[in-house]
């Protein structure tokens, strides 16, 4: 009998990263660590280098984690990891290590320690949440920032209008090191969160976990568009759900057809500046990426019936 | 020495306020320095900023323990922030309501000035950002500087960020607080309560700055202890949730950042009030919409 996977439903409701910290209304990175955490459980080591993250909910001696944390250095996330799930196997310990790095974190200064940990597979839970930008120092500019925005180190005014150059394609860099998991998520789509964090949290060996999570006062929006914002991101193909295992890709949500990417943009204090050509640019980028994505080598040939609908948690929503 | 406080929420601009009233300073000729509280805290959440000013040079960089002039940039602030606390005999407090000066309630008797900045900012700027009308009021509430120089200094960092006009507008909302505010003297109702706090020495310092959690000092330290911060001081928006129109989905609960957000037995939710900043997502993601947001910090 196959096990039916998790759901929001039937998830563990204890909190791991408790009420109190001091994240800005709206924020979708507590969001998505705390549901990280609920599934993974009390028995679990957190490490988080310089980011919002530990600067909300752990500033010393302060904290909101429930289970032990940990902090270092900005650019080891890998090392450290690799390091506490080293001791804690040497003391014959079940306990989950997981770093939670930001885009900074992750894409520029933790890329090395990361790329070790992926290359040594060690047995380790790396989550990568990815806000595009440095916005716990004020929005800077970083490998995952996407063409156009607007930061403090890509102004806008007459010779720049904010960031030329496109998003880091990270999953790429990961999973081209052969390492155990790799999925995307979103907030937006709880059940197909969950299903992948779960996933992870059975399986050994090196696993990434890439989620999207809305920035309210980086992006300039207003905090309620949050969830707007993870879903359209995943509707105009700004942001796709996927998972890697074994070099195998398969798409977990496939949106019905592409919207717009305006649609998104317009939302957002960020890009209010963007010029008609600039979006064209944007929008040629993301259907090349769209085509790419959905209609070619990664699409799977046996996507499971029904999942589209899980990730959505269509079928908890019934009698709608 | 002439040192100031700003009480405001994170993005209100208090630290731009502080920014301008030393810029109008160092107008009059005199020196002055401004910097924001450093801490964690985020948008909505209350922050200080600091000001001081001073004939000479001025070389004190700690907060400002006892100012001389404290500005509450929302009335809210005074129910949730000891913001009287240590202000100088003779010192005046700055406040940003439609009440009159006596009816503020300051916890000490105080010099107090009060000035409806809100509605200026709403009528000049078509924003609710008071910064600007608030500079004005300080003018007048007491002579550490002109208005003169406080215009010029708005005329000058708002109009190299936001645009000439931008600036000139906004020196109309400081002239338009001058001349309206109100002056009087605050009641001494509520008491000031001070934060509490662990501040140990070095020596006090456990091994490796690890902490299990525990009591220390006044307060809990270590896993799990931010249940001590009431971040539901933070809303300016409250969710009400409709329990007939649930779906018992979920959906909410799972999106809600601040873990304020608890299931029943049956799905339905039960909201922690101590903790939800009034975001607005749980209302977002309800596909029943039984959750609606209605304004203000209570229902």
């Amino acid at each position: 009998m196959v096990e039916k996977a998790m759901t929001i439903k039937t998830m563990p409701q204890e909190d791991q990263l408790g009420s109190g910290h001091g994240a800005c209304g709206g924020c979708g990175l507590s969001t998505a660590v705390n549901n990280v955490l609920r599934i993974l459980g009390p028995d679990t080591v957190v490490y988080a280098p310089a980011s919002c993250l530990l600067v909300f909910s752990a500033a010393y001696p302060i904290s909101a984690f429930k289970v032990p944390f940990i902090y270092s250095a900005f650019e080891n996330t890998g090392a450290v990891i690799s390091g506490i799930s080293a001791g804690l196997r040497k003391q014959g310990k079940q306990t989950y290590v997981v770093g939670i790095a930001g885009d900074g974190g992750t894409f520029d200064i933790g890329l090395q320690a990361l790329a070790g940990a992926a290359e040594r597979n060690d047995d380790v839970l790396y989550v990568c949440v990815d806000n595009e930008a440095y916005m716990n120092t004020g929005t800077q500019r970083s490998g995952s920032t996407p063409f156009g925005a607007w930061t403090t180190t890509t102004p806008v005014g007459s010779k720049t209008q904010g960031k030329r150059s496109f998003k880091k394609d990270m999953m790429c860099v990961v999973a081209g090191q052969d390492v155990a998991y790799a999925a995307t998520l979103s907030i937006a789509h709880p059940n197909d969160f969950v299903k992948k964090v779960e996933k992870a949290k059975a399986m050994r060996g090196f696993r990434f976990l890439h989620i999207m999570t809305p920035c309210t006062s980086g992006w300039k929006t207003d905090p309620a568009v949050t969830y707007d914002l993870a879903r359209l991101a995943v509707e105009t193909g700004m942001w796709a759900l996927y998972e890697i295992e074994n070099g195998e890709t398969t798409v977990t949500y496939r949106p019905e057809e592409m919207l717009p990417v305006e649609n998104y943009l317009k939302l957002q204090g960020r890009f209010r500046h963007m010029s008609k050509e600039d979006i064209d640019t944007l929008q040629r980028w993301l259907c090349k990426r769209w085509d790419q994505r959905y209609h070619t080598d990664m699409v799977s040939k046996e996507e499971p019936k029904g999942d589209k609908e899980l990730a959505m948690c269509g079928e908890e929503t019934e009698g709608l | 020495m002439y040192e100031i406080r700003f009480h405001g929420r994170g993005g209100q601009g208090a630290v731009m306020a502080a920014q301008t009233i030393a810029e109008a300073a160092v107008y009059e000729g005199l020196e002055a320095i401004a910097f924001p509280f450093f801490g964690a805290e985020r948008r909505g959440a209350p922050i200080m900023a600091f000001a001081r000013i001073d004939d000479k040079k001025i070389s004190l960089r700690t907060q400002v323990y006892q100012p001389d002039m404290v500005v509450v940039m929302e009335e809210s602030l005074i129910e949730i922030e000891p913001v009287a606390d240590g202000l100088k005999p003779g010192g005046c407090a700055v406040v940003n309501s439609k009440l009159s000066p006596n009816q503020i309630d300051l916890g000490v008797k105080a010099r107090c000035a009060t000035v409806d900045a809100t509605s200026i900012a709403l009528e000049m700027l078509k924003a609710p950002i008071v910064n600007t009308a608030i500079l004005g009021a300080m003018a007048r509430a007491d002579d550490f500087v002109s208005i003169k120089a406080v215009k010029e200094a708005i005329a000058s960092r708002f109009g190299e960020h936001l645009g000439e006009e931008a600036g000139r507008i906004n020196a109309q909302a400081a002239q338009m607080a001058y001349e309206k505010v109100s002056i009087g003297e605050s009641l001494a109702q509520r008491p000031i309560t001070k934060r509490k706090m662990w501040l140990p020495t070095w020596q006090e310092m456990p091994p490796g700055v690890a902490l299990y959690h525990e009591k220390r000092g006044e307060i809990e330290v270590g896993p799990g202890s931010s249940w001590q911060t009431r971040t539901g001081t933070w809303r300016t928006k409250t969710p009400r949730y409709l329990r007939d129109k649930c779906v018992r989905c979920a959906r909410c609960w799972f999106i809600c950042p601040d873990a304020a957000i608890k299931r029943e037995a049956d799905d339905h939710i039960d909201i922690n009030y101590d903790y939800c900043k009034g975001c607005g997502m749980c209302a977002s993601i309800c596909p029943a919409k039984a959750i609606e947001m209605t304004k203000g910090a209570k229902l």
